[in-house]
């Protein structure tokens, strides 16, 4: 099937103090897997901005996202009924492991690891999801969440999600973990994973042109076979195998 | 034959409409969008003799009115490419030009040995890389460097030779014309313009800032790349394929009348990858709508 899809908007509505929900529909169905994203043409813009899929029901397609620049003001902008260009869904998406998962999310990181949640319950597999944001207001509404922590304290626990990792380590013995947020909390969270010697798949994100594996815009490094090589964020990844990505600072 | 064939000497388009190095990676990450088959060629990203990594920095950035790139080239190397991509595009069908880059004349030479023994019928080079020998200059802004490159690889190739011309000089004639004594069969004109981007964010009371210096595309540069080809038409014999910023028919029309017997779209395949294939089904259309012969009665009108 071809990747090129016009996109009809269903739903538009601010789900948070800084995030938007977008709900869109195609002609025909899109089927995304946890982890993939689609990108979306953002009217004269020259780059498509890519987006994490955040729901995807009888293939119709939610993302959440924060206006962070010109892309996100023009999507915030978009009414019930426009029609967009989206192309995808791209990018490898979550392997998912029927084994005991903790999920890991951090602010608007916490979108792909909602709708990996919303698999794994589909498939009846254990887990745990815990999600970090700066503070109450920033609670995506509707988003179900396991174990909830705020910069502020002001909802759930206090401070960051990898303050209570290795309690959550410790008590629930996950056998692989899931995460996407910050680099500096997939950074720790693979750290972690790696001291208790569990599995750890990390989402990756990185400023991209193509979306497809082309430009090389998006690279990371990547130990394969004792080897540091370039793996494209959008179409080796997004998602990592945590222990094998060469975090730097 | 076709309303929109292009027949250079010993290298043939079923159209005008090619898509530029480094933004079409080998073709058939495309196929999830188009029939690459229907283009008239693509052209590969850069080949070297030895595979590149590239840059570590932040690679890529948008601007204005484009993106700016600092890739470093990274490419699989020559041997790699003869023995999967080159497989890959024949069985496709996709017409190719191999773009070929080099860090010393050696190298280029090399590379264009390889092309010449596995009968790769057309090579692109790219002579924005510093000349490792003569200062790190680049060969394509010294006239007496690229004569001496293109001399060198003439030599050991005996296909379809381009030079893709950088604009980043003073006189793109003296250099086109250097590129043709040299033996070259066409140059292609415009490659990216040098440029630097900094964004500024004020955090806490500092500025942070992101910086990404390279290679600057898209609609901004269309431009100077028309006023480039117009100079080159002026003074050259051999045929000139336009890149710079195309992303409509009109640009297209618009290059042709300028002097572009041919054309590369390069970062619209971003924006929109189906733009190569869209530009063929639009041309064909406008030629049998307003009632020319063909593509070179059209270009023939554009240009009187």
């Amino acid at each position: 099937m071809k990747k090129i899809h016009k996109a009809k908007v269903n739903k538009i509505e601010k789900v948070s103090a800084s995030s938007y929900f977008i709900e869109i529909e195609c002609k025909n169905k899109v089927e995304v897997k946890a982890g993939q994203f689609i990108s979306i043409y953002c009217d004269g813009l020259t780059l498509r901005r890519p987006f994490s899929v955040y729901a995807n029901e009888n293939g119709k397609i939610g993302i959440l996202f924060k206006e962070r620049g010109k892309g996100t003001k023009y999507i915030k902008s978009l009414n019930v009924g426009d029609f967009i260009d989206i192309a995808g869904p791209f990018g490898n998406g979550f392997d998912i492991k029927n084994k005991k998962a903790l999920l890991i999310g951090a602010g608007i990181g916490t979108a792909p690891i909602a709708y990996l949640k919303s698999k794994l319950d589909e498939q009846n597999i254990e887990n745990y999801y815990v999600a970090g944001f700066l503070n109450k207001d920033e609670i995506p509404q509707g988003m179900i969440i396991d174990k909830t922590c705020t910069d502020d304290g002001s909802y759930g626990e206090k401070g960051s999600v990898l303050n209570y990792l290795g309690v959550l380590i410790n008590e629930l013995s996950p056998e692989v973990i899931y995460a996407c947020g910050p680099h500096i909390v997939l950074k720790m969270v693979s750290e972690f994973a790696q001291n208790y010697g569990i599995e750890v798949q990390v989402a990756m994100e990185k400023v991209m042109a193509c979306g497809i594996g082309v430009c090389r815009g998006c690279v990371i490094d990547v130990k394969k076979d004792g080897k540091i090589i370039n793996q494209t964020v959008c179409k080796d990844g997004p998602v990592f195998n945590g222990n094998e990505v060469v975090w730097g600072n | 034959m076709g309303k929109l064939d292009v027949k250079f000497n010993g290298f043939e388009l079923k159209n005008p409409i090619m898509t530029a190095s480094g933004t079409y990676g080998y073709a058939s990450e495309f196929n999830e969008f188009i029939d690459v088959s229907k283009l008239g060629a693509i052209v590969t990203k850069a080949i070297s003799l030895f595979p590149r990594a590239g840059n570590k920095h932040l690679r890529i950035t948008e601007t204005k009115a484009g993106m700016i790139n600092s890739i470093g080239l990274e490419n699989v190397g020559i041997e790699k490419f003869l023995e999967t991509k080159v497989k890959e595009l024949n069985s496709n069908n996709i017409n190719f030009v191999m773009n070929l880059a080099g860090s010393t004349l050696d190298e280029y030479v090399q590379v264009a040995k390889f092309c010449n023994k596995n009968n790769i019928k057309a090579i692109e080079l790219n002579v924005s890389c510093p000349n490792v020998k003569s200062g790190c200059l680049e060969f394509g802004t010294d006239e007496k460097s690229l004569y001496e490159l293109v001399c060198a690889v003439r030599n050991e190739y005996k296909g379809f030779l381009i030079i893709k011309l950088t604009p980043n000089v003073t006189s793109i004639e003296a250099l086109g014309l250097a590129a043709q004594k040299a033996g070259a069969d066409a140059v292609s004109a415009i490659n990216t313009l040098k440029g630097t981007s900094i964004k500024i964010d004020l955090v806490n009371g500092k500025f942070k800032k992101t910086i990404v210096q390279g290679g600057y595309s898209g609609i901004g540069i269309k431009p100077v790349a028309i006023g480039a080809i117009c100079r080159l038409y002026k003074v050259l014999d051999i045929p000139i394929i336009g890149i710079g910023g195309i992303e409509t028919l009109e640009d297209v029309l618009e290059f042709l009348a300028a002097g572009a017997e041919a054309v590369q779209i390069g970062t619209a395949n971003f924006t929109h990858p189906e733009t190569a294939e869209k530009l063929v089904f639009e041309l064909e259309e406008y030629i049998n709508k307003n009632g020319f012969k063909d593509l070179d009665e059209l270009k023939k009108k554009l240009r009187e």
